[in-house]
């Protein structure tokens, strides 16, 4: 998904995705029902079962499976951080671009 | 309390959250206005809560976020007027409930706390600010049977699909054409609390459809100063006017010139859009 930006930035650029803190996790496997960019991936055979598959499926700034997380086993990055990070890299552009 | 209170509460036998869910809709149906609601027989028969959900208005108490009370309350497609969840509140008064039942005294300040957001649900907001304008002139484009609309000027959008128009210093927030459409009919708003401060990309409440649940990410930072309160009892006004009726948040925004860096205008949105709509078969 190299193609994909946000606000003109490369995904891959940006570090957004759901971390999951696998002593609360308890495998109700909510998130990955939940979340519809196949972000989640599960295998049955694994331990643990859940996994990150895709992060930068990951819509930026959407926390939205943390919060059917029952046991509260999903966090995110920080999100101001994250948002200066965007900034930086835009206005590096910018920059760039003029300086051509 | 005029009308009645349909309250249908977590089951509350798996943890202490539900515990205190069960234990708030308990002492709300002392009173002769409220009605309780067993989620187990209303899962397994539907018609025995019809009349009393037709003379009355639903209130549903999650103990965790699990939302097993939510949840049955939309695959049932349930009017959902008022929403309160356990676990969130106990979190605000800094407890942990934990898994094991138990009558303690955090327990019962938590019962207390519901109680008491149950009761004054209706928060006090002062009159709207925002000069709305006469009105709003539509571009569109459609893929497959979908038309999408987005306003010609005067909005701005982030890339969560969740839009801001501003007067002044003031400004209202909502959702796009699209997020309504890809939702379907909307059964709930939980809007944030007046006063809250917020940066931009922090959330501001979701609403929710019997389809999913969709996180209102703010394009702007501020202060929320008022919410629409006539999507508590219509949320449907979202579908049918995402632009202007169906408004989410009446905010005073602290810096829209920083915010605005990493916003689009609405021709830029309408091509983002126009993408996405192409890569997501909608």
């Amino acid at each position: 998904m190299s193609e994909s930006t946000f606000m003109g930035v490369e995904r891959d650029r940006i570090d957004w995705s759901p971390r999951i803190d696998f002593s609360k996790c308890n495998d109700c496997m909510d998130c990955v029902k939940f979340c519809p960019h196949q972000v989640f991936e599960v295998d049955e055979n694994a331990k643990p079962k859940l996994k990150v598959k895709n992060p930068n499926n990951c819509v930026v700034f959407c926390r939205a499976c943390s919060k059917t997380c029952g046991p509260d086993a999903i966090t995110f990055p920080d999100k101001p951080e994250t948002t200066n990070m965007i900034k930086a890299i835009r206005k590096a552009e910018k920059q760039a671009k003029e300086d051509e | 309390m005029s009308k009645t209170i349909c309250v249908l509460p977590c089951n509350g036998l798996d943890k202490c959250a539900g515990d205190v869910s069960r234990r708030v809709a308990l002492q709300l149906a002392q009173s002769d206005a409220v009605e309780l609601i067993c989620p187990v027989l209303l899962n397994q028969n539907k018609s025995r809560y019809e009349k009393v959900l037709e003379s009355g208005e639903l209130t549903v108490i999650d103990g965790c976020n699990t939302r097993c009370a939510s949840k049955l309350a939309g695959d049932l497609e349930l009017f959902i007027k008022e929403k309160v969840n356990v676990s969130e509140v106990a979190k605000a008064l800094n407890i942990k409930l934990g898994v094991e039942i138990r009558e303690d005294e955090d327990s019962k300040a938590v019962v207390q706390e519901v109680l008491e957001k149950i009761s004054s649900s209706v928060a006090v907001q002062a009159e709207s600010e925002f000069i709305e304008p006469e009105s709003v002139a539509y571009d569109s484009f459609s893929h497959g049977k979908f038309i999408f609309k987005i306003p010609k000027s005067n909005y701005f959008f982030n890339e969560n699909d969740c839009w801001v128009t501003v007067s002044g210093n003031m400004a209202r927030i909502g959702v796009s054409d699209y997020v309504q459409q890809n939702l379907s009919d909307i059964l709930y708003v939980d809007p944030p609390e007046i006063g809250d401060e917020f940066e931009q990309f922090d959330d501001l409440g979701s609403i929710e459809s019997g389809k999913a649940v969709f996180e209102i990410i703010s394009p702007v930072s501020g202060t929320v100063v008022a919410v629409n309160t006539a999507l508590s009892d219509a949320p449907e006004l979202v579908n049918e006017s995402p632009y202007e009726k169906g408004w989410l948040v009446e905010v005073r925004l602290s810096d829209f010139e920083e915010d605005q860096d990493l916003l689009h205008d609405c021709p830029t949105y309408f091509k983002f859009l126009q993408r996405k709509v192409e890569e997501v078969d909608v």
